[in-house]
């Protein structure tokens, strides 16, 4: 499986520059790299060095309204390429959004195409915020919002220049108290923060980000975000955690931003299943080989709007309890369809 | 089993209501059933009886809709409630019960 990182963040904000100082790093010699620019001409592109040959340039509009398909065609030729041996064999993939993108779509593409998912996986998703603008960047513009909630790490860009305002730690917090958050030096960061090592299959959902949003405490903030974890002790039935993904995607849709997970599934107490949603559209789930650490409570996180803890914890109550009476009970619990058993 | 509407469903119900944004009461009836008063309307929700081939019955004005499970009993309230919801027309495969 090959890992894909996806780099957002609003116009100026410092992405091409994290991007440009990562690849210069050794670990990052056998990378992809796609970019997305709005407008005709492109310029990020040529400020990025790379050697590769697997490189490319989107410059046909922003990657979410319009090349969501172009996304999948360059992945795919991407990968025919790597195979045929017409491009070095890249290692990883590093897709640079435009400042304006909304990432969901991007996902959406990663994630939904069968193809594609059978030999990339999401590595997560890095968002840079600019420690100058950022807080009025946030104030007035919804993609900039939109891109830190479905972060899995905040990067924290230009603090060379001004430290950031407790206002903006305060206001990212709020928004996504799930992601972890990076200073950059210099337009630096660690490159392993970019490409996590796959312990938890990309979900991001080690202890410190359950502590995190412990102490969030899953309220909504009344603001356009809520984030908040699930955490279960005793594993999942594998049908109730099915229940529970098609009644969030059915009565959240688009409102759900974001959902990632480490599941105990009760069917496979050794292997954790990695669950991952945006908005609509889940993938299938990835099985971990072992657990990543001694913990093996089930820690699901949604991002979305109007989320409420409260009754995503009644569901899957309901559910469970469904669950355990259905096995004296020959009624099916899922209508028959396409995939259905 | 007892053919209460069990209490996992009723908070669901109730937590329900305030998640949609919809101003409500969920109350238990002598019955075990669970009447819904919201939007002017009243519905009601049983358990289905053992020979019919789904789990709930959400009835209203005499017109009874069977529902298979929690997730269809969600979906039939939420319409019979609110009238312009149009649920996400998603199916989600079962998750494979071990790893592959």
């Amino acid at each position: 499986m090959i890992p894909v990182a996806v780099l957002t963040g609003f116009l100026g904000s410092g992405k091409t520059t994290l991007l440009s100082r990562l690849l210069r790093s050794p670990q990052f010699s056998r990378t992809a790299v796609i970019i997305n620019e709005l407008g005709e001409v492109g310029l990020d592109h040529e400020l990025v060095e790379t050697s590769e040959e697997s490189f490319v340039e989107l410059s046909t509009g922003c990657l979410c309204c319009t090349v969501r398909s172009d996304l999948v065609l360059t992945l795919e030729d991407l990968l025919r390429r790597r195979d045929a041996g017409t491009v070095p064999a890249f290692e990883r993939v590093a897709i640079e959004t435009s400042g304006l993108a909304d990432p969901a779509p991007i996902l959406h593409a990663l994630m939904g195409d069968a193809r594609l998912a059978a030999r990339l996986g999401l590595a997560g998703v890095a968002a840079t915020v600019d420690a100058v603008n950022g807080l009025a960047t946030l104030a007035g513009r919804p993609e900039a919002v939109k891109q830190v909630a479905l972060a899995d790490r905040l990067v924290l860009t230009k603090t060379d220049l001004a430290p950031a305002h407790p206002a903006l730690h305060a206001r990212l917090a709020a928004l996504n108290p799930a992601a972890r958050l990076i200073t950059a030096s210099f337009g630096a960061i660690d490159p392993a923060e970019l490409f996590p090592p796959a312990g938890d299959g990309g979900a991001g959902l080690g202890a410190d980000t359950a502590a995190r949003l412990a102490r969030n405490g899953g309220h909504s903030h009344g603001e356009e975000v809520a984030c908040f974890a699930l955490v279960r002790e005793a594993p999942i039935r594998a049908v109730a955690l099915t229940l529970l993904l098609e009644a969030l995607a059915e009565h959240l849709g688009a409102g759900l931003l974001r959902l990632k997970g480490l599941v105990n599934v009760a069917e496979s107490p050794d292997r954790p299943a990695v669950v991952h949603g945006v908005q609509h559209v889940f993938h299938p789930p990835a099985w971990l080989e072992r657990w990543p650490s001694a913990d093996r409570r089930t820690r699901l996180v949604l991002i979305g709007f109007g989320l409420r803890l409260d009754w995503v914890e009644a569901l899957l109550a309901a559910l469970e309890a469904e669950v355990e009476e259905a096995h004296a009970d020959p009624r099916p619990l899922l209508p028959p369809g396409p995939g259905r058993r | 089993m007892s053919q209460a509407v069990p209490d996992p469903v009723l908070e669901l119900l109730a937590r329900s209501l305030a998640a949609w944004g919809i101003a409500g009461e969920v109350q238990r009836e002598g019955s075990g059933g669970v009447r819904l008063e919201a939007a002017g309307r009243t519905l009601r929700v049983a358990r289905a009886a053992p020979d019919l081939p789904f789990r709930w019955t959400v009835a209203e004005n005499g017109r009874t809709r069977g529902c298979m499970g929690i997730p269809g009993l969600l979906r039939t309230v939420r319409s019979g409630l609110d009238p312009a919801w149009r649920p996400v027309r998603l199916r989600i495969a079962p998750l494979p019960l071990v790893p592959p």
